[in-house]
């Protein structure tokens, strides 16, 4: 990647910026709750409001610390390399793996899922092998779904498309 | 005193009947296995399995637990030392001098002086918490909701502040778990709060959704995005077997002094484990009579740490078990594990409880002896561990997290929630927030928020209430303390990374 890339991301103003937002979100939403008049002492709404401007304040520091030019390194963690350049594709490959339930938890039950996101993860992770990484994913899914169903842990229809 | 040797033994009478005996070593095992691969963390493990222990008697969860977090640590320095990868901030110190070790193919005795050195001071830390337990918690019973809610905003203040490298990063990530905590029902006055009309955040966000996003499917998408392009070597163990004389000779003060530096540290209400393992580190080169060999693998720097470690991960139960304080993220689970059984960590647990409790604190004694055996002789077992091909073990962790988090209640919702928070907690290591205040802001939170509103009810809205007692006003003004105290750590850091490079 090129250097403009680093610099912007050790530039996170945005990132402040989200913060500032939820905090604003929390602010808006406490405003919301109606407060009972004759409840001795805090209502419903002050936490909230203290979460809120809490985030408010703190992303407002955030959004200086980041124009005043304040380093936002990654961290070193087991197995990655915080300092090599962030690889897009895979990253999108393991969202993608993340998010797959999203659309198929419902009609395609748990082990069919799970066989497509470990498929997604494992590419991500530079295998190439599709149809053992289908299989073993299918495997892992349907183990996990019998071995927790014993343990008495609902993951829903084999396949509710089925049913 | 003999009171309490009498519940310990009552304790070993629980922790001693065999199926807790297997629960023990299930927890070992897999606390080893997780200590060992990369990815997966014992907070982690202990979250994905908390729906399972709704099959199973608290005491025995709860032994399965104590070995997971016990066991992590053992498994975590045999990759510090064979690999140079130290899975948690706890090894990284154990990392330096005993990969050198290992380089020069001394990597048995490195793992030996480690593995017993994690069982001394495991087994003295566990001891100061016996005895140490219950004296707190009596203490514990004078407190009113005044002081608990200034002991919260102290150790969220510590918590926030020690972790992560900056404040403001650090009271971001504290908040943010904050706001999380208010989503859901207000359990005092029944309001709905922050639920955005939504049926599935009536019951608040769940703590498990919110820690196996962070934790695991933020750390699949950053490790994903960031492959280390070379992969770590391990280095054989060859030579020189075991410990020579000189090196039981060179151990077994580092050992002493490690447990007496980790267990006080570990104990304080943000205390973890990195800066107990760097002081031993530092201790240790102080007092070496080789200095010139730190740096090069000298044994007294593996056998101090690890021993400050060990300690310190005994230390971290003192708050959590005597007051409900998590101070760690892995405290922070076992806290939501006590509450899925209904029941509150504190002083009133070790009352209505104590078969629970001091069974739990039994097994961790027996925890450490099989943790010695399992790591000592089989330790060429567990290295075989690090052959699964990375994409699998991460592939793995996606199926378990998903089966943590439709396991819970098979909402789409939690699904949803899952992908949001993974990707904070992926944005969190791209720019260096910390995970655990979070954490510990979303469990503490709702409990902060209780005692403060209790307090200010009791005392009919009068705000100086939260300074009428000398424990609440001692307790705030540390907190107040603890915020200037970075100028301190800061230097503290600067120090570690110099020694480091």
């Amino acid at each position: 990647m090129s250097s403009l890339d680093q610099r912007k991301a050790a530039r996170p103003w945005w990132l402040g910026v989200a913060i500032f937002a939820m905090g604003a979100l929390w602010l808006y939403g406490a405003a919301g709750i109606a407060s009972t008049t004759n409840y001795i002492g805090l209502g419903p709404a002050a936490m909230v409001q203290v979460a809120g401007g809490g985030l408010a304040i703190l992303g407002i520091l955030l959004v200086i610390q980041a124009l005043r030019g304040e380093t936002f390194a990654a961290q070193d963690e087991e197995g990655a390399d915080a300092a090599a350049p962030p690889s897009r594709p895979a990253f999108l490959l393991a969202l993608a793996g993340v998010a797959m339930p999203l659309l198929t938890m419902k009609m395609l039950g748990f082990p069919i899922t799970a066989m497509l996101a470990f498929t997604l993860v494992t590419h991500a992770f530079g295998s190439r092998r599709t149809l053992l990484d289908l299989a073993i994913g299918a495997l892992i899914g349907t183990l996990s779904w019998y071995g927790f169903e014993l343990l008495g842990i609902e993951l829903g229809p084999f396949i509710p498309l089925l049913r | 005193m003999m009171d309490i040797l009498q519940q310990l033994l009552a304790g070993f009478a629980i922790a001693l009947q065999p199926i807790n005996l297997f629960w023990a070593l299930v927890g070992c095992l897999l606390g080893t296995a997780i200590g060992v691969l990369p990815g997966i963390g014992p907070a982690l493990t202990i979250a994905l399995l908390l729906p399972v222990t709704a099959q199973v008697a608290p005491e025995s969860a709860f032994i399965m637990f104590a070995g997971i977090l016990y066991g992590a640590l053992y498994g975590g320095s045999t990759t510090s030392i064979l690999l140079n990868m130290p899975g948690e901030s706890g090894s990284v110190m154990t990392a330096i001098e005993g990969n050198r070790m290992a380089r020069n193919g001394r990597g048995a005795a490195a793992l030996a002086t480690s593995a017993i050195g994690s069982f001394v001071a495991g087994t003295l830390g566990t001891l100061a918490l016996t005895f140490l337990a219950p004296t707190i918690a009596e203490l514990a019973f004078i407190f009113g909701p005044e002081d608990y809610f200034a002991l919260m905003i102290l150790s969220f203040t510590s918590v926030a502040v020690v972790m992560g490298t900056s404040r403001v990063r650090g009271f971001t990530a504290l908040f943010f778990g904050l706001a999380l905590g208010t989503i859901g029902i207000d359990t005092q006055t029944g309001q709905s709060r922050m639920t955005f009309g939504t049926l599935e955040l009536l019951d608040g966000i769940s703590f498990t959704v919110v820690l196996v996003s962070l934790f695991a499917v933020g750390e699949t998408l950053y490790v994903a995005s960031r492959q280390a392009r070379t992969a770590g070597v391990v280095y054989p163990l060859k030579g020189g077997a075991w410990m020579t004389r000189e090196d039981w000779k060179r151990s077994w003060k580092p050992w002493l002094r490690g447990a007496l530096i980790g267990f006080p540290i570990g104990s304080l209400p943000a205390g973890g484990t990195e800066i107990p393992t760097f002081l031993s580190y530092t201790v240790e080169r102080r007092l070496s009579e080789k200095p010139e060999e730190f740096g090069n693998g000298a044994i007294e720097g593996v056998a101090g740490p690890e021993a400050a470690n060990n300690a310190a991960a005994a230390g971290i139960l003192v708050p959590l078990l005597t007051l409900g304080l998590p101070s760690t993220a892995t405290a922070a689970v076992l806290l939501a594990a006590f509450q899925n059984y209904g029941l509150q960590p504190g002083p009133l647990l070790f009352a209505t409880n104590p078969g629970l409790l001091w069974g739990l604190i039994a097994s961790l004694f027996v925890g450490n002896v099989i943790l010695l055996i399992l790591n000592l002789p089989l330790v060429g077992m567990w290295v075989r561990l690090l052959l699964i091909p990375r994409p699998y073990i991460y592939g793995g962790i996606v199926i378990f997290a998903l089966v943590g988090v439709w396991g819970l209640s098979t909402s789409w919702m939690d699904l949803l929630l899952m992908c949001g928070i993974g990707l904070i907690g992926y944005v969190a290591r791209v720019y260096d927030f910390p995970i655990a205040p979070a954490l510990i802001g979303l469990i503490l939170g709702p409990q902060a928020e209780i005692q403060l509103r209790r307090a200010l009810a009791v005392s009919q809205g009068d705000w100086s209430v939260l300074v009428g007692t000398p424990i609440a006003a001692t307790l705030l003004a540390i907190a107040a303390l603890v915020i200037f105290l970075p100028f301190f750590v800061a230097k503290f850091r600067g120090a570690m990374h110099e020694s480091k490079a």
